[in-house]
């Protein structure tokens, strides 16, 4: 190895990232714009939800209760109705994406603790709207019961842990702050960051379309300096977001970050290295730059999405997913991100990530060499 | 001087099921300025690519300096300048930087470095653009630094892949100039060319056809091997008189070129008034007609002819 040929390559790589305007907005700020876009659209507030209503009580009552929870800006009022069929014709015409029907005795078996006849139904082709009818009622029956019921009952000795019998679930977890955020934006972290992997991957090819590869090829330079050099300038690149993009979390978001940020930085470092090794693995194998583009889609972006728990937790995939996602780097960074963002752990829980993450960027980096031949055809 | 610096046997490259390059043999010797000539798609680029270690070869060995091409690919790196056809360099570096990139690749020590740069940039007449972007050189400049990016490492031999193509003539000029120099100072010099003009200027030349080598010769010998002499006609009207000479008898071949006609002959001096007469009695008005020398062109068809027919 020698390091004045990496220094070289890095110096070159270094000057085409800045000096291409184009190169240079989208490895500093496609990760921030990326993180805006999906932390908005994935927690997007559901606001003024039309709903119908159809009271069968029809006492002082369940009109308070009406009141309630249409009050505010989530749940708007479209309609006080007089039958199913009308839920029916609403919901068929997507005028309403929810109905609560009261039935009849409301007033009476909710005074009387007997329980709380209440029926929502939700337009099940647009389950967001719906569901979160559903969650909104629930969590001002509780409200209701609280203010309207307890207060009743509690001279006479009833306390709020009997009101159970009163089936009134309550998801506590969903609130209208941004709650969601603080567990999804880590996660979202983790995916952008390894951006910079897309880039890498389309280098070699440039140099292929370029012409510049074959002058490349014709000096002695060993393949292992190639791709280091090629690697490393994007490794500061997106070591520069490892510090602008936690900000925003916490300024934009208000994230909390709990843990260590020299350790969050350290490991960043290391996921960086195993990301890109793993992008510049797309690179030796596509010769043009669309092809690249597409195949880092495939294997790298996509897969960032969809296998590395983000969303959706490793422990529900099948057995042959979990094993692929352990090959993604930011399947261990998602775990580092959320553990140190949020419960601020440290390095005595993320280590076996750590570990994880370098063997990978070593693996793939000697993938990389071993199959990235100096020959042009 | 006279050492064999690339020796090369049954050099042959397949590209699917083409031949690209067909069985080689081929024997260059220390300082010699040998031009590979040829039609587009005979196989120079890829005879070149292959000696510069940018390929596998198919069969056959070449060996550059003693290092077997096979088994040393990366042996041979240091001491060859390499210079692919189309320009190759980082156009978002600047005509220094690419120097100084290459410089480093190759090794060239930080204490030659600045001294090497210099001349080279004033070699190739690039000093008042060295901080220019490659990218916004012109196509001649771009070709003058690409060689000087191929020199920087003082390299034992150069392999240049149609150099001087799509330059103009002022600046093809300049750069032969540049090529003749590095040959006196006993530098080995392989270049293609499409150019018979330039195949004239090397030491020795080969014909590419179809992936082999046809001829392998100094260029005055080639221009023997034809064994006729050329009788050039302008005519007034060129298709009428085309049509009344191929019908001429004792004549080997006629080439067209642009409104002339060059017609082979065993001796010109003999055959002169006999064609005159030919078409004077055919009512063919000439411009011009006379004995012409013979030109790398003519012969290079003629000979691409004869292994065509």
């Amino acid at each position: 190895m020698n390091f004045r040929h990496v220094w070289a390559v890095m110096r070159k790589e270094f000057h085409h990232i800045i000096r291409d305007r184009a190169t240079l907005f989208l490895v500093l700020f496609t990760p921030t714009l990326l993180l805006l876009l999906m932390a908005y659209a994935l927690t997007v507030d559901i606001k003024h939800v039309p709903i119908a209503v159809l009271d069968y009580d029809a006492t002082q009552t369940s009109r308070a209760f009406v009141q309630q929870i249409t009050a505010g800006q989530d749940l708007d009022l479209y309609a006080m109705v007089y039958s199913i069929d009308e839920i029916d014709a609403l919901l068929v015409n997507g005028e309403i994406k929810a109905a609560l029907v009261i039935a009849p005795g409301f007033d009476r078996d909710l005074l009387s603790l007997r329980g709380m006849p209440l029926q929502v139904i939700i337009d099940g082709t647009e389950p967001n709207s719906g569901n979160f009818a559903v969650e909104h009622i629930s969590a001002r029956a509780e409200t209701f019961v609280d203010s309207a019921v307890l207060s009743q009952w509690q001279p006479a000795g009833v306390s709020s842990d009997s009101l159970s019998v009163l089936d009134v679930r309550v998801q506590t977890w969903f609130n209208p702050d941004l709650k969601p955020r603080n567990d999804l934006v880590p996660g979202l972290i983790s995916m952008v960051l390894g951006l910079p992997a897309l880039s890498v991957a389309l280098t070699l090819a440039h140099e292929r379309e370029h012409g510049t590869l074959e002058q490349l090829l014709a000096t002695p330079i060993k393949r292992a300096e190639l791709l280091l050099g090629k690697i490393f300038p994007y490794v500061v690149v997106g070591l520069l977001n490892v510090i602008l993009i936690p900000w925003l979390a916490i300024m934009w978001f208000k994230i909390s970050f709990n843990g260590n940020f020299a350790l969050f930085f350290g490991l960043s470092a290391i996921f960086m290295f195993g990301v890109l090794s793993m992008g510049i693995v797309v690179g030796v194998f596509m010769r043009t730059q669309a092809a690249a583009l597409a195949l880092s889609f495939l294997v790298i972006f996509f897969p960032g999405f969809f296998l590395t728990g983000i969303f959706f937790p490793l422990a529900s995939m099948p057995e042959e997913m979990r094993m692929e996602a352990m090959f993604l780097p930011g399947t261990h960074y998602a775990i580092v991100t959320r553990g140190i963002f949020l419960p601020g752990v440290g390095m005595e829980v993320l280590w076996p990530y750590a570990v994880m993450m370098a063997v990978l960027g070593l693996v793939y980096i000697a993938l990389a060499a071993l199959f990235f031949k100096k020959k042009l055809g | 001087m006279n050492e064999k610096i690339v020796e090369i046997e049954g050099l042959t490259r397949i590209f699917k099921k083409t031949r690209a390059v067909d069985g080689l043999h081929l024997i260059i010797e220390t300082g010699e300025l040998f031009g590979l000539v040829g039609p587009d798609g005979a196989g120079k680029t890829t005879t070149l690519r292959l000696l510069a270690g940018l390929l596998n070869i198919s069969e056959g060995t070449a060996a550059l300096m003693g290092f077997d091409l096979n088994n040393q690919p990366d042996s041979i790196k240091p001491y060859v300048g390499y210079m692919a056809q189309q320009f190759s360099l980082y156009g978002e570096l600047s005509a220094l930087e690419n120097l100084l990139f290459f410089a480093e690749l190759f090794d060239v020590s930080s204490k030659d470095l600045e001294e090497r740069t210099e001349r080279l940039l004033e070699f190739a007449g690039l000093l008042p653009f060295k901080n220019r972007r490659a990218a916004h050189l012109s196509g001649g400049m771009q070709k003058k630094l690409a060689l000087a990016c191929t020199l920087i490492h003082e390299p034992e031999i150069l392999l240049l892949d149609e150099p001087t193509t799509g330059v103009d003539p002022v600046s093809r000029r300049e750069f032969w100039n540049i090529l003749t120099e590095l040959h006196l100072r006993g530098t080995t010099i392989i270049v293609s060319t499409p150019y018979m003009d330039e195949a004239d200027r090397c030491s020795r030349v080969g014909l590419m056809y179809a992936g082999k080598l046809i001829e392998c010769d100094t260029p005055h010998n080639i221009r023997k091997k034809i064994d006729s002499e050329i009788i050039e006609v302008w005519p007034v009207n060129w298709q009428k008189a085309l049509d009344k000479v191929m019908e001429l008898e004792n004549i080997k071949e006629v080439q067209t070129y642009g409104e002339t006609l060059h017609i082979l002959v065993d001796s010109g001096e003999r055959q002169l008034p006999e064609i005159k007469r030919s078409l004077k009695k055919a009512g063919i008005e000439v411009r011009s007609i006379r004995v012409a020398p013979v030109h790398m062109e003519q012969a290079f068809i003629s000979l691409i002819r004869r292994i065509d027919a």
